[in-house]
């Protein structure tokens, strides 16, 4: 099959400014993404990973939050270069996005229905009646019965699960080429969670589109994935597939969580834990952001950032331990048997 | 839905039965003995006599009491101490001249606190946000009646656009209602500003943005309808205060309504004609708050659940 | 040896807390300090206290000395804010009538406040019966608009100043007690009320040393919003001839006298306007800035 870059990101750098200083949310995170293609991003709450998938459609919020480098390429037009015309008409038609809370998201004095005719209606130039027709088929195609009817009921009449199927049936609409998924799930009851997972999954074979997941599940990511980005301290600590990254993570940080995931086939006394805390984003240490937590860190991880390294095409990590400047080569074997 | 509404009428029949025990007892609170007041210095001894016999002072105070619910509910609100005129007829000669005079300003009141409100929250703390808001400040702060004799001597006096008093045109009611409405416009504009502030950072609105939404869409059809259901109860009590402050209006502009009505009658201590005209505008106000209170649930129903 | 330990646990939170309630003053000042709000409108009353306390002693003029050949006089540098139609110096009139206009809104307020608080306690503490039947009378005189309840009371009572100041405190009683009712039912669920109680303090003494300082904050907001309200309604009444009576000079009054002469002497009624005006300002701008620093919602 034939790869074609939908979307690359390349050094993007979204700030925030307030009283306490300047917070570096999101630090210089690069991807790309095929056509067709589901991409993770993963890491813990305040990692950068919600601020980046914001970024993408221009939607941090600003004051405080400020996007102040980078690139943003869909099909080779930089977002954030375009005018807000421009970008008005990119934002729910090439590019959309389910948010993490179906509760709020949805405005709750208009009907459902109405909240997906009214994208179908700007970006599409459907009438009231087609658009609304449309809306219905959407809510259909999200399986949620007897649609027609549900159409024209307000949120607060709806389940979390159904609103979160309205909020997928309005973000796919216009059938984009990339969806954004900001923690689609973690709103949800477990059994909800796979039917939505399972959703999303039929309608990209269906549409063809290209997914974004942002999650901190590492169990979802590993499901639904092809590629997956690790996030750390607003920067991108390793990439790689879903399998790779699995069967050999590289990154000390990428081994701790998935250490951190209840197997179900061995004996575990406990589930191991990463010690330690994410180090504050007004003021990151100088060297690799992941030391203090490191159980292999040296004093040159203390003292110098390491880059995103290329080990092979497609698979990147952020460490020192894959340098050449790496001294305690026999510390990295040891990790990954 | 209709339960409710059952139970708010339900809850506003011992109010409406306090109302009027207040406006009955007005009359005892009346210190020394009423009907020797009320008659006026100098008046004989059968003159007072006649007096306490024809307001039924002379009977016990409960018996008083159910007389003047029962004439009540038969229209009867007593007579004017002044003209012996039935105090009803002097109700409804003047209420319907109040009626206008407080839906023009409640027009005024709405429409533009409204308006205020929603350009000071499209740009917060730009110049015209910070205007309009010292304005605001303003506006609750100046007492109607001056801002009544400002508005009378720079547009009747300097400019004679305006008739300085009365009500015979529509020119005549223009200065009235501003000034009576201006200081509920000001409150309705400050409570729309931070409720719309409140609302455009909900999750809807930011997912209005990620649809591609004009600006002005998401204003008035995402956030305005949202921000409104908290103003709705706003613009219920304005109500509250705008039917008293027609006793000053009114006063100031020679308005022939039921507030001037009110405060002449003070002035002669025609106490019957004090008593009809405080529980008709409470009434007014009692039943103008079930109106609000039930338009507030209907619009406010779909949040419950949340 | 339970029964000790307890009791032990139970003063040291009572200490606790006494301490955490000076703390909690000291942060509450600052924070007041940091809004502009609060800052400008503290010193507007500032000013207008110092008015009331030394406006007799600075006025040029004796304010109720009737010299008709200086009648509706203009401002000069002889009067500066004028004469009024008896040739009364404007300004010293002013002066004086401080203490009249600031004096009602604050007894007023007092007396409002006052009552309005101990409902509120009692109706908030013990809750049940008490609670509906003191709610029932609050929603009563709620039920009445705007000034009117205050216009009734002085209709009874015969229009003078001190009748006005009565009636405008009565109908700021509801919104005093029905801002204490709510923080004392928050208040009394504390843990530390628990500890008071077990501790053998009767009901009075929690009420008055316990819960009551605690409920501090929001009576002090209620009452500079109201102290606006009071200021505006009693000028109000006194405009209308209800309160007080010529020759005093009260602004309202003086407002009222100076609407007769809006055409010849426009300024009689201007500058008794712009006093009220500010004084009220000043005490919305407080009330505001207080508002928005203690409301934890409003923090930027």
């Amino acid at each position: 099959m034939k790869q074609e870059t939908v979307l690359e990101v390349k050094n993007l750098q979204t700030y925030f400014y307030s009283s306490e200083g300047v917070a570096k949310a999101v630090d210089g995170v690069s991807f790309t993404l095929q056509k067709g293609e589901t991409l993770g991003i993963v890491g813990e709450s305040g990692c950068g990973k919600s601020m980046t998938s914001l970024s993408l459609l221009r939607l941090v919020p600003s004051p405080p939050g400020k996007i102040i480098n980078g690139e943003i390429l869909l099909n080779n037009t930089d977002i954030l270069k375009l005018s807000d015309e421009e970008l008005r008409k990119i934002r729910g038609n090439k590019i959309s996005m389910i948010f993490q809370e179906p509760m709020t998201s949805l405005n709750p004095v208009l009907s459902v229905g109405e909240q997906i005719a009214e994208s179908i209606r700007l970006h599409q130039g459907l009438s009231r009646k087609d658009a609304w027709e449309k809306a219905v088929d959407m809510i259909r195609l999200v399986g949620i019965p007897a649609p027609e009817k549900r159409a024209k009921q307000e949120p607060y009449q709806l389940s979390g699960g159904m609103r979160q199927r309205i909020m997928i049936a309005m973000a796919l609409a216009c059938t984009p080429d990339v969806l954004i998924a900001d923690e689609p799930t973690t709103a949800l009851d477990v059994t909800i969670q796979a039917q939505i997972i399972d959703i999303i999954q039929n309608l990209q074979k269906q549409l063809g589109m290209s997914i974004i997941f942002i999650t901190h599940d590492l169990g979802v990511v590993a499901e639904i994935c092809d590629k997956i980005a690790v996030m750390y301290a607003g920067q991108v600590v390793e990439e790689g597939t879903t399998d790779s990254l699995f069967e050999k993570p590289l990154h000390p940080y990428t081994n701790g969580l998935i250490q951190s995931l209840p197997k179900l086939y061995e004996d575990q006394e406990e589930l191991s834990t990463i010690h330690g805390t994410v180090p504050s984003p007004y003021n990151y240490p100088i060297g690799c952001r992941y030391a203090e937590r490191c159980p292999f860190a040296t004093e040159l991880c203390r003292k110098k950032q390491p880059e995103l390294l290329t080990i092979e095409p497609g698979k990147k990590v952020r460490c020192w331990m894959y340098s050449k400047e790496w001294q305690g080569a026999t510390l990295m074997e040891e990790m990954t048997v | 839905m209709t339960l409710f509404i059952l139970k708010r009428l339900a809850q506003i029949i011992p109010v409406t039965l306090g109302v009027t025990l207040v406006v009955f007892l007005i009359m005892q609170m009346i210190p020394g003995d009423p009907a020797i007041i009320l008659a006026g210095e100098g008046a004989s001894q059968e003159t007072v006599a006649e007096l306490r016999e024809n307001l039924g002072l002379n009977k016990p105070l409960a018996v008083q009491y159910t007389d003047y619910i029962k004439n009540l509910l038969q229209g009867d609100m007593g007579h004017s101490l002044k003209n012996n005129q039935p105090v009803f007829e002097e109700i409804t000669a003047r209420l319907p001249i109040t009626i206008e005079l407080a839906f023009y300003s409640i027009l005024i009141t709405i429409v533009l606190g409204l308006v205020a409100g929603i350009i000071s929250a499209i740009r917060p703390y730009s110049f015209m946000d910070v205007g309009l808001m010292i304005v605001a400040l303003l506006g609750i702060s100046l007492p109607s009646f001056w801002l009544g004799i400002l508005l009378m001597y720079l547009f009747s006096v300097q400019l004679h656009w305006l008739p300085v008093a009365g009500w015979d045109s529509a020119k005549h009611i223009i200065l009235p209602a501003v000034t009576l409405g201006a200081g509920g416009a000001a409150i309705v504009a400050r409570m729309t500003r931070s409720s719309m502030l409140e609302v455009v950072n909900q999750d809807y609105i930011r997912t209005a943005k990620a649809k591609g939404l004009k600006g002005y869409i998401i204003i008035l059809k995402h956030a305005l309808r949202n921000a409104l259901i908290p103003v709705i109860t706003v613009v219920g009590l304005q109500f509250g205060s705008l039917l008293g402050g027609t006793v000053l209006v009114e006063s100031v502009f020679a308005v022939n309504g039921l507030g001037r009505m009110i405060v002449d009658a003070i002035r002669t201590r025609d106490i019957p004609i004090v008593q009809g005209g405080v529980l008709v505008a409470s009434l007014i106000f009692v039943f103008i708050n079930l109106f609000v209170d039930i338009l507030y649930r209907i619009f406010n129903k779909r949040m419950d659940l949340n | 040896m339970d029964k000790v330990t307890t009791t032990i646990d139970h003063s040291v939170l009572v200490n606790a807390r006494k301490a955490s309630r000076k703390k909690n003053l000291v942060s509450f000042l600052n924070k007041i300090k940091k809004n502009k709000a609060a800052v400008a409108g503290g010193i507007i009353i500032l000013l207008y206290i110092l008015m009331f306390l030394i406006g007799p002693i600075i006025a040029p003029y004796d304010p109720f000395d009737v010299q008709l050949d200086q009648k509706l006089q203009g401002p000069s540098l002889d009067h500066l804010m004028g004469t009024d139609d008896k040739g009364r110096d404007i300004l010293s009139r002013i002066l004086y009538g401080s203490r009249l206009s600031l004096g009602v809104g604050i007894s007023a307020v007092l007396f409002g406040g006052t009552i309005g608080t101990i409902l509120g306690l009692i109706s908030g503490y013990y809750g049940k019966w008490v609670d509906s039947i003191i709610s029932r009378i609050l929603d009563i005189m709620l039920a009445f608009p705007g000034i009117l309840l205050a216009l009734a009371i002085v209709s009874a009572l015969g229009p003078s100043l001190i009748n006005v100041t009565i009636a405008v405190g009565f109908f700021s009683i509801p919104m005093f007690a029905r801002i204490v009712r709510g923080s004392t039912m928050e208040v009394k669920k504390l843990e530390y009320i628990d500890a008071v109680k077990t501790l053998g303090a009767n009901d009075m003494t929690i009420l008055i040393k316990h819960i009551f300082p605690n409920i501090l904050s929001p009576i002090i907001v209620q009452a500079s919003m109201r102290l606006a309200t009071a200021i505006l309604s009693a000028a109000g009444l006194s405009f209308l001839g209800l309160g007080a009576q010529p020759p005093s000079p009260e602004w309202g009054a003086m407002l009222s006298n100076g609407r007769d002469f809006l055409f010849t002497a426009p300024y009689m009624a201007l500058f008794p306007g712009i006093m009220i005006s500010i004084l009220v300002l000043g005490f919305n701008l407080f009330g505001d800035g207080l508002r928005d620093a203690l409301d934890p919602r409003m923090k930027n």
